[in-house]
């Protein structure tokens, strides 16, 4: 059994634990704030107050990660710190999250493949042998699902809406169908989390598993399968020209006045 | 026609079902949900609806919705999720030393309050 408190973590299980926790913190700030630049210019406006929320989610869901991630650095930076004080190249997000908002079946397609690969992911570390994490999880799964429902809805209404909707989605789903896998790459620390039980399966079953469950909605929908992920070495490094743009938006007031609070 | 039809299955039996009313009190109120009334079609429902929920002239509009065609939502992941939604409502953004900040940079003083005297706090900061 993993002890709960970050201090009693071996030196090796707790740098395999941030990467762990940078990661998922990452990718849930990247989406937040990339789907938050929908707030006033969604296609609705019941839409718009819809999506804005879920992306305040899911910024709700990174600061928690955060938060137990400043816990176990230690280092005298808070959740925030963590969050907005570092360079570009210095995030951890799967490259998916890479693409730019773009138009709104870019940004379906983008929230469905990230949100089912997540599902998969959260699923089996509810059961992570760390409980501040396991605890968390379980938390942030209850609000995973009403995700899940609302992009399901739209992902299926696009794909099923002959002309213009299903042909942006097919767009989109080929731009960004390469680098859906990366969410659910190999840390590097994987054998660590995993011999720790903080991961309760590896990478590849996760992975499988998530292909597993697309296939069917895929195959009713009639569209092309995922192919495999690019470059899986590099899922969460080396990012893009739109993600430069959206840190410098994320940044812009941290920048001006550091102390600023909410 | 039974007097009153306590029981669904004997509703259903009789050919009656549940229509949801709603009603407005006066011109600009909100529609607020009165009751429901047993009824086999929608035209029986509203002269049903309007007896009960309109006849002494309790009400300036009234809605009857078929009771089938309500979607009912109260999956408790969706309503009252788990985690902290503070940062969801706008009371968490304190204005008040804020602009107190602001106005002290800028040089200007704090707008009198209409009603002169002693300034007022915000509506809501002792509620």
């Amino acid at each position: 059994m993993t002890p709960a408190a970050a201090s009693e973590l071996l030196p090796a299980t707790r740098n395999a634990l941030s990467l762990l926790l940078l990661s998922l913190a990452d990718d849930e700030f990247v989406i937040g704030f990339s789907d938050s630049e929908w707030t006033g210019i969604a296609p609705m406006l019941e839409e718009d107050v819809a999506l804005s929320s879920l992306a305040q989610d899911e910024l709700g869901h990174a600061q928690a990660f955060y938060r137990l991630l400043a816990d176990i650095v230690a280092d005298g930076r808070d959740a925030d710190g963590i969050a907005y004080d570092r360079p570009p190249e210095g995030y951890y997000h799967a490259r998916l999250l890479d693409h730019p908002r773009g138009d709104w079946a870019s940004t379906i397609v983008r929230r469905y493949l990230y949100e089912t690969a997540d599902a998969v992911r959260l699923e089996a570390l509810a059961s992570s042998s760390w409980t501040p994490l396991a605890e968390l999880v379980g938390k942030i799964r209850r609000e995973e699902r009403y995700h899940l429902m609302h992009v399901g809805a739209w992902f299926e209404r696009l794909a099923s809406t002959p002309g213009e909707p299903r042909a942006r989605l097919l767009d989109a789903l080929k731009r960004m169908g390469p680098d859906a896998g990366t969410v659910l790459a190999e840390l590097p620390t994987e054998l660590a989390l995993e011999m720790a039980g903080i991961a309760t399966s590896g990478s590849a079953d996760l992975e499988a598993r998530w292909r597993a469950g697309l296939a069917p909605v895929f195959t009713r929908l009639d569209l092309p399968p995922l192919p495999a992920t690019a470059d899986p070495a590099h899922a969460r490094t080396a990012h893009s020209d739109a993600f430069r743009r959206l840190h410098a938006d994320f940044t812009a007031v941290r920048q001006i006045d550091a102390g600023a609070t909410w | 026609m039974p007097r009153a039809v306590a029981k669904p299955s004997q509703a259903a039996a009789a050919g009656l079902e549940p229509w949801e009313v709603f009603r407005q009190e006066k011109e600009g109120d909100a529609m607020r949900h009165g009751g429901s009334v047993l009824a086999p079609d929608a035209e029986l429902a509203v002269h049903y609806a309007r007896e009960l929920y309109g006849r002494r002239q309790e009400s300036v509009r009234l809605w009857v919705v078929r009771r089938a065609d309500v979607h009912d939502l109260d999956d408790q992941d969706l309503l009252q999720p788990p985690l902290d939604r503070s940062f969801k409502k706008p009371g968490g953004y304190v204005m008040r030393d804020k602009l107190a900040a602001a106005r002290e940079r800028s040089g200007q003083a704090k707008p009198r309050a209409r009603t002169g005297g002693e300034p007022t706090a915000p509506e809501g900061t002792d509620s």
